[in-house]
């Protein structure tokens, strides 16, 4: 009787097979958070080109595509800390403290601009080691640990310039043209900041899909218990990810400052919260285990476009922050939907 | 009386929190192919027992014995690399990861190895690792190596964490309170997959609520009370009453008298 049912059933599914599956892959697509975000990007791009041509004119191009890379940066690493079930509120002040450190080091000719970006770097890798070492070792939410760090961090810099921009950086050199230099592509005046933010897009990608690392990110937000019954060193993951996060606001900073060839103590503040909302629209979970860096990208050229677009079409400038708001809650509510329909199916 | 090899033996292991003694001078054996049953009620130290030996935390003091050899049993990984896979209560698998992804957790097969933790995953060899094993599994509906395991049923996580557990030919498996949350068909799967488990060579130790489970499949007992191993048993020499006595610590003709009087 048993093996009866049994083979009947297998006969089944051998018939359905080649019904359902193609259905249900099509579906699994439709229904990923990427997919998602990138048809809401798209209305976001064609709702804005057909409001006001000059949306997609080279010039404002050019403008959206020199900042989206300083954002964007930070999103890269706030993704693997998000998936790994961790955040970073300190990554605006971090935007700031890094390169503040470089170009007063610089300016008063205690180093080398070579030595002063390491030194930059160096203090950035310090806030992320003590931020990921109170997270894991006493077991402190990241949301405390990062805000008393914000506070800090902030404070340093403002300190250190006793709150007022430094004088502005007009030597060209090696590092300048690595971190903000620019060149023109058919029309495009586009910023070296690009290269670095898409190497390190394939770079965070293939480490969060591919790798064995990613494997281990994903499973520490996912269920961090299973993870460290499996012999993945969870703290050390998650202390490495806090200092790769607090690196990249730092280095994000740098670019900034050396586009603009000033440094200022108050530059990047409020950018936690857009990079986190960046991350979260692309269809990362805020609670871990989900994270993607596709998703990251269109979320973090979504809010640039927004930000753009809706000055170009002659929102108030006040009214601005209304619909970043609103935009990010349908977001959400859109990815919510289809994650209450993947655990039905 | 020891005609098989000794798998794992401990002798007057010790554990404290602050000033609470979880286990005090407990000691135990378990021998190649069998399948034993760790008893007690809650706070007896089962669940302290069995974190020690996977190395969730460390024993403060006693000896650890694995096939007659010393053993020091610090971390998870060294509590694998010993032969001893253990399937943590509800926490044995990631729900967000596939299930291929999920059986090769912290031992993921790589190209390019020199490349540390940023190696390659080999999806070649993983999904067709992951493939053989669900086939080998046969639970009750076909599975795909790639579905989510968060769409997976209590019975099919517990299944998959099992035969993750027998795939790396695990000396020893630990399984903690396999059957609790499942369903009664569920429930019967999971103890079939253990008598699948000892048939093919791997000791088993339990730990289960459920005493009609223990004459089920186990052939032997072990009994806590308050941080201490009280009493073990061969199943065959002993009754269901017997054995819940000697969980409360209480004489069996109270307990005949007892459940009489109700």
């Amino acid at each position: 009787m048993k093996v009866g049912g049994r083979l009947l059933e297998d006969e089944m599914s051998v018939v359905t097979e080649p019904d359902v599956l193609p259905r249900r892959r099509w579906r699994g697509i439709a229904a990923s958070p990427e997919v998602a975000s990138l048809i809401i990007l798209a209305i976001v791009l064609i709702g804005f080109s057909l409001a006001r041509p000059a949306f997609l004119s080279p010039l404002n191009v050019s403008n959206m595509m020199a900042f989206l890379p300083e954002l964007g940066i930070i999103a890269l690493g706030m993704t693997l800390l998000l998936t790994a079930g961790e955040f970073d509120l300190s990554v605006g002040a971090t935007f700031a403290l890094g390169p503040v450190i470089v170009m007063l080091l610089a300016q008063n000719g205690v180093v080398d601009i070579g030595t002063a970006l390491a030194i930059g770097l160096l203090v950035c890798i310090a806030i992320g080691t003590i931020n990921g070492l109170i997270v894991t070792k006493i077991g402190i939410s990241s949301f405390l640990v990062t805000l008393s760090m914000l506070m800090i961090v902030r404070g340093v810099a403002l300190y250190i310039t006793q709150g007022f921009p430094l004088k502005a950086w007009n030597e060209p050199g090696v590092f300048v043209t690595m971190l903000a230099g620019s060149f023109t592509l058919g029309g495009f005046r586009l910023y070296t900041s690009l290269w670095w933010f898409i190497g390190l897009t394939i770079l965070t990608a293939y480490v969060l899909n591919y790798s064995k690392l990613g494997n281990w990110i994903s499973a520490i937000g996912s269920n961090r218990n299973a993870a460290v019954a499996r012999g993945v060193p969870a703290d050390r993951v998650k202390i490495g990810l806090f200092i790769l996060t607090s690196v990249l606001a730092g280095l994000a900073g740098m670019i900034s400052a050396f586009r603009i060839s000033n440094a200022s103590p108050v530059a990047g503040t409020g950018y936690e919260l857009e990079v986190i909302a960046m991350v979260v629209v692309g269809g990362t979970a805020l609670t871990g285990g989900r994270g993607t860096v596709l998703g990251t990208i269109i979320g973090a050229l979504m809010l640039r476009a927004i930000r753009n677009g809706i000055v170009l079409i002659g929102v108030p400038g006040l009214a601005f922050n209304i619909f970043v708001g609103a935009i990010i809650l349908v977001m959400l509510i859109v990815h919510a939907t289809i994650q209450k329909g993947g655990g039905r199916r | 009386m020891n005609e098989a090899q000794e798998i794992l033996r401990l002798d007057r292991v010790r554990k404290s929190f602050g000033n609470v003694h979880a286990l005090r001078n407990a000691s135990m054996v378990v021998r190649e192919g069998e399948v034993v049953a760790l008893l007690g009620d809650n706070g007896a130290g089962k669940s302290t027992l069995i974190k020690a030996i996977s190395g969730v935390h460390p024993f403060d003091g006693g000896e650890i014995r694995v096939r007659g050899e010393k053993a020091e049993i610090r971390t998870a990984r060294d509590a694998m690399d010993l032969g001893i896979e253990t399937i943590h209560q509800d926490t044995s698998l990631a729900p967000d990861l596939s299930i291929a992804r999920n059986l090769f957790l912290g031992r993921e097969p790589v190209k390019m190895p020199w490349l540390g933790v940023f190696a390659p995953l080999d999806f070649g060899a993983l999904n067709q690792a992951a493939t053989t094993l669900l086939k080998r599994v046969g639970i009750s509906k076909k599975l795909d190596a790639d579905v989510l395991v968060n769409t997976l049923s209590g019975g099919e996580r517990q299944s998959i964490a099992i035969s993750r557990a027998m795939q790396f030919a695990a000396k020893l498996i630990i399984l903690d309170e396999p059957t609790n949350n499942l369903g009664v068909e569920e429930t019967h799967g999971v103890l079939r997959f253990v008598r699948d488990v000892k048939a093919a060579g791997h000791s088993v130790l339990f730990i289960t609520h459920n005493i009609h489970h223990v004459f089920q499949v186990a052939d032997r007992l072990v009994v806590m009370r308050r941080g201490e191993v009280v009493a073990e048993r061969a199943v065959a020499d002993t009754d269901l009453l017997s054995v819940e006595a000697l969980i409360m610590g209480v004489d069996v003709a109270d307990l005949a008298q007892d459940g009489g009087a109700h």
